[in-house]
């Protein structure tokens, strides 16, 4: 029942095969699964890498014998060997560049540089291929932190724009692994602004790019703190928006939750939910199904039922269950946060339609008992985010009606007109000079 | 009927006779008069006799005259069998002259047995019709007195044969065997003639035996059924020419095969002669490259059968195409060096290169443009016949030949590497299975399945009759029978992602179109509805071709459909609205003309338009769309005239429904509904006094529903969208009078639960289109007065005629300098770009303009119910102020598409917008 609603399978062909791992651990953690099928499929994944001696450490524990299959250990001696040979063709510019001196004879000039190289060092193109090789083969070693700065000099060094691209995927997955989150931003912005801005070779190649970049950026942005801000910046603009409606509708469930758990983007809030609405027949999911109650049904029975799935999920989710601990406590942050926006929200739509409301009633919708329902709401008053009072002897709470003064409509309605004739006008112009003079 | 046989038996026969003679231990010439002869069993049984009486004439005059005393019996046998006495009265008339040459012939006074026991058939016969009363009541004049005279003239005759035909009733069986014995005797000449009766008795042993020598010569493809009737003398030539195989050699063929050609198009050439005689080619050509060659020239010969634009192929010429087409495609399958190709220009002797030759063998033709000439062939033949005729049905079942050849075709391009063509091709497929439901699919899919067992045998036969062995023979190499995926969208997925690999332009928007209109059918209302927006077609549809505008209208309708079934009022509206907002639906649709007052059509415009037209079974059902669209209209339409009572012009969704219901409402009396229209005019006067019960049962009555698959599950919809959409109008007529409103009360009104109530008013709550709230404790709404006062009313409208003010602003300036320098305004629109043209096809150009101009005038005013393009409402200040603003932002939001995309073409995400945007939210 509860892995009706893991999103890893759907998560994790866009993800790296190295990203997946932590998502295996999450899930080996929570025990939705049977261990062994985790670490089945460890061990698949592994097989692809070069992280043999894991795999076999896996394998070890899977069917509890000291005997590792041949062909793993032939693999070791290949990956060992082919480690070698591809030491051996990046050393002279990692011997370049492990020699501080010369490091700072390279300028910004990258043609400088590669003139440079070629003609006092006799570095070629082959040697620098070869440091980007290298590189790749210590990522698929596990070695995150030597193939982030190969990566990183290579990036400085090379003039291939597909290579450069790939080395760019290459260092932000490895700065996620390594959970360097704020380097790990700069680096996703750097890729962003280069899938937007490069001309693709097809607008398909585009969308998938940014789908992965999504995907990938889930670690960053659930662990960031300042993540769940930036998370809406990216998925909301429309041209990643329509990437999530096309192909990863799943990707709505974080979106949603950082709506829910971010006060202050109210404005985009009211699109997102007319494109929740329209995505319910693509992806089922107890979060956006629990907008979709309040914002569009306008069912709070349903509503209050789905919040309690919605806890469900969170908690299974790797990245929206993140826990911390706390000297004996684990808490998981999310979660709570999650549940008082979510009660706020029923609340407040709630309010929005009612003149008199019962606090039984109420404090059963909140899934809060009557006293704290009681404190709650005596909150909201005291922080005057609800007019409303509360009338102790009937148990109601009273709402204060509020109508917009026309006045301030009109006022509302007008006060944008001056600004755009005022843009329209200046634009006029702009766009014709000759006629200005007049 | 006969004739044909009579001469096409004369000329064969005559020529095989003699050769008979001349070379009697010829072994090859034996069979072919012996396929000759078969042709006339697998031809035409009942004419068999006549042509067999022919054969023996040179032989004996009194065999010939038999037979025809004979074949005058099987006559009257035939009227007999359909009561047909003036016929019977002639063939009696007949049996007596013919008995005279008999006698004479025989010199014996007795009267062959045959005769008498002709005259008893007749007897009893007339017996029975004279003792039938009711039947000669029922008989035309003229055949009663024909019935009438015969009886008299019977006796008469028969008083002269008494004794013998007494001698025949009595024993029959004597009579029998007289006849075997009479003749028996007489046939005295040689064991050829015994050898003839025994093909004539026993024409399966025959058959047996001649299937065998088919196996072994193993007859070209190129088949004839009856139509190669007319040889002509100078055919005959041409037999005789090239009677001897070995004196055939590729020079005589290739030059015989240049003087045809170059006869073709010129005065006097018959163009069916034309054919003959190339086929007649292809029998004797030497080589496989020469064989294709002719062929190809075949076809195209073929192909000019047809002189007129707008008639179409004879259809035993178009099957005897696909057949032919089949035949190169054996070929090119069998000799994969010979290439095919429009672009070269082959060398002369090029197809001189035999069988053995390794290298390519370059052949002028075009395989694409022969199969797409083909289809249209197929579809103008049920273009111009009766739709309502039984050849219309059989027409429809030769659907799966040319499948098979599309399919053929296609492999064979692929595995060549033209998949530009394959693609084409595959088009071609996909229209002729796109429009079908799986029911329809199924039929297609048995159909072929059995046709194709039963082309195991029949087809065999048909093709194996031929004349002289072809010295190319080709084995069937490619199948001749169609394979169908279990549904037809597997069918269709696999074709459509062949297409937009490779396919150019216009093949990809159809292969789109289809693909959306067949997930239309099939109920996937979300995923048809994200291709049409993700693929962009309604932006650059008016600059396609008018078939492809067609197509595109037919898919927004069907998508229209779908939306209902599935519930989606609004959706179903906008996608339908368009195509009736100028009240040429069939003209839109091409099913059919529709003849407008206003303005005349030439003649060439309408035979344009004729050409244009769908196939019958390809319409969709014209009333249901109707119904579907007014229906979703009135839903739409009712609530929204009730809530805005004061000034109704404002706001209008549907235009069309308006004038319809103004029209309605100012007849004087209104009669019970009869048509579509009546029904929805019906059901809408219910639905505005609240009558939700009277307006479903009026809906309901509409015998379109039987049309839809799930119609209960519809109705169900529609009945609850009713209740709905009744409760909404109640509650927008009525607020002003009530201080508070019970839930229960009302749920009960409207025969709805409490939840699904609740539902709706805080729905109409939240968007502030009920001035109410909920008093929780008591259940009730309670509502409150918010009228505005005049003066506040008119500051309103001022402020919203400014913001229009400001909106056309903006857009004329986007439309002077372009989307570009607008990138700043905060609140982007372009409504420049609209679709309301887009499905209207058959107009000129000056129309369209007018067009979008009209519905540019109505986007302003807030009301837009078309495609139109417009930003996100991202202005903040849009989204939640006003009431009236509010609406009016959302009424008209229906297909939109971003302005991103189409400011920034290089930007090439796929773009999807959705068309709920307008929903209520």
């Amino acid at each position: 029942m509860a892995s009706k609603y893991d999103l890893t399978p759907r998560i994790a062909p866009n993800l790296d095969r190295h990203l997946v791992f932590p998502l295996l651990e999450f899930l080996q953690e929570r025990g939705l699964y049977h261990e062994e099928d985790i670490l089945k499929a460890k061990i698949e994944l592994l097989n692809h890498t070069n992280m043999v001696d894991y795999a076999m450490d896996i394998h070890k524990s899977l069917y509890h014998s000291d005997d590792v299959p041949q062909d793993m250990i032939d693999r070791r001696a290949e990956v060992v060997g082919r480690l070698k040979a591809l030491e051996d063709g990046a050393a002279p510019l990692i011997g370049f560049l492990q020699n501080p001196n010369a490091v700072q004879e390279l300028r910004a000039d990258k043609q400088y540089n590669l003139q440079m190289l070629n003609d006092r060092y006799q570095i070629g193109p082959e040697q620098i291929d070869a440091l980007y090789d290298y590189a790749k083969f210590q990522f698929e070693c596990g070695n995150y932190s030597g193939a982030a700065d190969y990566l990183y000099q290579y990036r400085a060094l090379c003039t291939n724009n597909d290579k450069s691209l790939s080395a760019l995927w290459g260092k932000l997955a490895a700065e996620v692994l390594m959970q360097n989150w704020d380097i790990a931003l700069e680096e996703l912005n750097r890729l962003k602004e280069i899938i937007d801005s490069k001309n693709f070779s097809s607008p398909l190649n585009q969308v998938q790019s940014r789908i992965w970049l999504m995907h990938w950026s889930l670690f960053i942005f659930f662990n960031h703190d300042n993540g769940r801000t930036q998370i809406i910046d990216l998925f909301n603009q429309d041209k990643y928006l329509n990437a999530i409606q096309t192909n990863a509708p799943h990707l709505l469930r974080y979106l949603a939750t950082a709506f829910i758990v971010n006060k202050r983007r109210r404005p985009q809030f009211k699109e997102f939910i007319k494109v929740i609405q329209q995505e319910q027949y693509s992806h089922e999911d107890p979060i956006t199904e629990f907008l979709a109650c309040i914002y569009v049904n306008y069912d709070f029975d349903g509503a209050q039922k789905k919040m309690r799935e919605c806890e469900e999920v969170i908690l299974n989710d790797p990245f929206l269950g993140k826990r911390i601990e706390e000297g004996n406590f684990t808490t998981v942050p999310l979660r709570d946060e999650f549940l008082e926006n979510a009660r706020l929200f029923i609340f407040e739509t709630y309010c929005r339609i009612h003149q008199r409301i019962d606090m039984g009633v109420l404090a059963d919708k909140l899934n809060l008992n009557y006293e704290e329902a009681e404190r709650w709401i005596v909150n909201l008053i005291r922080t005057s985010k609800v007019e409303a009072k509360i009338d102790s002897k009937l148990g109601t709470i009273v709402m204060e009606p509020n109508y917009t003064n026309v006045y301030e409509q009109l006022i509302d309605h007008t006060k944008a007109l001056s600004a755009r004739t005022y843009k329209i006008v200046h634009q006029l112009l702009e766009n014709a000079p000759g006629q200005t003079a007049r | 009927m006969a004739s044909r046989f009579w001469t096409q038996g004369d000329s064969d026969t005559e020529e095989e006779e003699s050769d008979y003679d001349e070379q009697e231990d010829n072994a090859a010439v034996e069979t072919t008069t012996a396929t000759a002869a078969s042709r006339y069993y697998s031809g035409n049984a009942s004419d068999s006799d006549d042509s067999d009486g022919q054969k023996r004439v040179v032989r004996r005059v009194k065999d010939k005259r038999f037979d025809e005393l004979s074949a005058t019996v099987d006559q009257m046998k035939n009227a007999m069998k359909i009561n047909d006495w003036v016929s019977l009265q002639e063939s009696f008339e007949k049996i007596n002259k013919q008995l005279g040459k008999v006698m004479r012939v025989t010199e014996s006074d007795k009267p062959p047995n045959l005769y008498i026991k002709a005259l008893v058939m007749l007897e009893d016969f007339l017996n029975q019709a004279l003792a039938n009363k009711e039947a000669k009541k029922k008989m035309s004049s003229s055949n009663a007195k024909a019935l009438n005279s015969m009886k008299q003239k019977l006796k008469k005759n028969n008083k002269l044969y008494e004794d013998m035909i007494n001698q025949c009733r009595e024993k029959p069986e004597l009579f029998e065997e007289k006849v075997e014995e009479e003749q028996e005797p007489e046939d005295d000449d040689d064991d050829e003639e015994d050898e003839d009766v025994d093909f004539d008795e026993d024409p399966e042993n025959l058959e047996a035996e001649e299937s065998d020598d088919e196996d072994e010569t193993g007859n070209d493809a190129e088949t004839g059924s009856g139509w190669e009737k007319m040889l002509s003398k100078k055919d005959k030539m041409m037999d005789r020419q090239f009677k001897d195989p070995s004196q055939i050699t590729w020079d005589t063929v290739n030059k015989k095969f240049k003087e045809i050609v170059a006869a073709r198009g010129k005065k006097g050439t018959g163009k069916m002669e034309l054919v003959e005689q190339l086929t007649f080619l292809t029998r004797v050509a030497k080589t496989p490259a020469q064989k294709l060659e002719i062929l190809f020239s075949v076809v195209s010969a073929q192909f000019d059968v047809n002189p007129s634009l707008s008639g179409h192929m004879p259809i035993n010429v178009w099957k005897q195409c696909v057949q032919n087409m089949l035949a190169i495609l054996d070929i090119l399958t069998q000799y994969s060096n010979i290439v095919v190709d429009d672009m070269v220009e082959p060398d002369e002797n090029e197809t001189q290169k035999g069988a053995d030759f390794s290298g390519t063998i370059m052949i002028w033709g075009n395989l694409v443009a022969f199969l797409e000439k083909v289809d249209v062939e197929y579809f103008k033949s049920l273009q111009v016949i009766d739709p309502h005729t039984r050849e219309y049905v059989e027409r429809l079942k030769d659907e799966p030949v040319f499948l098979v050849l599309a399919q053929n075709v296609q492999e064979y391009l692929e595995k060549v590497g033209d998949t530009k063509g394959a693609s084409k091709v595959a088009l071609k497929r996909v229209e002729l299975v796109y429009y079908k439901p799986q029911e329809v699919y199924d039929a297609m899919r048995k159909l072929a399945e059995q046709d194709s067992g039963d082309a195991e045998s029949g087809e065999e036969k048909v093709q194996e009759i031929r004349g002289p062995t072809a010295f190319v023979a080709t084995p069937e190499l490619v199948p001749r029978k169609p394979t169908f995926p279990d549904n037809s969208r597997a069918l269709i997925d696999i074709l459509v992602s062949l297409i937009y690999k490779y396919g150019d332009e216009r093949t990809k928007a159809r292969a789109m179109l289809c693909d959306i209109y067949h997930h239309a059918i099939f109920d996937e209302f979300s995923t048809s509805r994200d291709l049409l927006l993700m693929s962009h077609l309604q932006d650059n549809v008016q600059h396609m071709d008018i078939s492809t505008q067609i197509l595109f209208n037919r898919a927004m309708s069907q998508l229209g459909l779908c939306a209902f079934r599935a519930g989606l009022v609004l959706e179903a509206h906008s996608c339908l609205s368009e195509l009736y907002s100028a009240g040429r639906v069939k003209e839109l649709l091409a099913q059919g003309v529709s003849q407008s007052r206003y303005h005349e059509k030439t003649p060439e415009q309408e035979r344009l338009e004729r050409r244009r037209q769908m196939p019958y079974h390809m319409h969709i059902n014209l009333e249901l769309l109707e119904a579907v669209h007014l229906i979703c209209a009135m839903l739409l339409e009712v609530p929204n005239m009730a809530a805005n009572v004061h000034d109704a012009k404002r706001k209008v969704i549907s235009k069309n429904f308006r004038r319809l219901l103004e029209m309605s409402e100012r007849q004087t009396f209104t009669g019970p509904p009869e048509n579509v229209r009546d029904h929805v005019m019906a059901a809408t006067r219910a639905l505005r006094q609240g009558d939700f019960d009277k307006a479903f049962a009026v809906i309901k009555s509409l015998d379109v529903w039987r049309l839809l698959r799930n119609k209960d599950s519809v109705l169900e919809m529609l009945k609850a969208k009713i209740k709905e959409e009744a409760l909404r109008t109640y509650l927008f007529t009525y607020s002003s009078a009530y201080d508070s409103l019970s839930l229960d009360h009302l749920s009960k009104m409207f025969d709805l639960s409490d939840a699904e109530t609740r539902s709706i008013v805080s729905k109409m709550m939240i968007n502030e289109e009920l001035h109410a709230s909920w008093d929780q404790p008591t259940g009730c709404i309670v509502f409150h007065d918010v009228e505005h006062t005049r003066l506040q009313a008119l500051a309103f409208h001022l402020t919203e005629k400014l913001t229009v003010l400001a909106e056309t602003n903006e857009r004329a300036m986007e439309a002077r300098f372009g989307g570009g320098g607008m990138e700043g305004l905060p609140h982007r629109r372009k409504d420049g770009q609209d679709y309301a043209g887009a499905a209207a096809s058959g107009g000129g150009a000056g129309r369209w303009q007018e067009f979008s101009f009209n519905q540019n005038r109505q986007g302003s005013s807030g009301g837009r119910g078309g495609y139109t393009i417009s930003g996100r409402a991202s202005a903040p200040g849009l989204a939640s102020s006003g009431f009236s603003r509010d609406r009016q932002a959302r009424s008209g939001r229906a297909y939109q598409t971003g302005s991103g995309a189409r400011g920034g073409q290089s930007d090439g995400s796929t773009r999807m917008v959705n068309l709920n945007r307008g929903v209520r939210t």
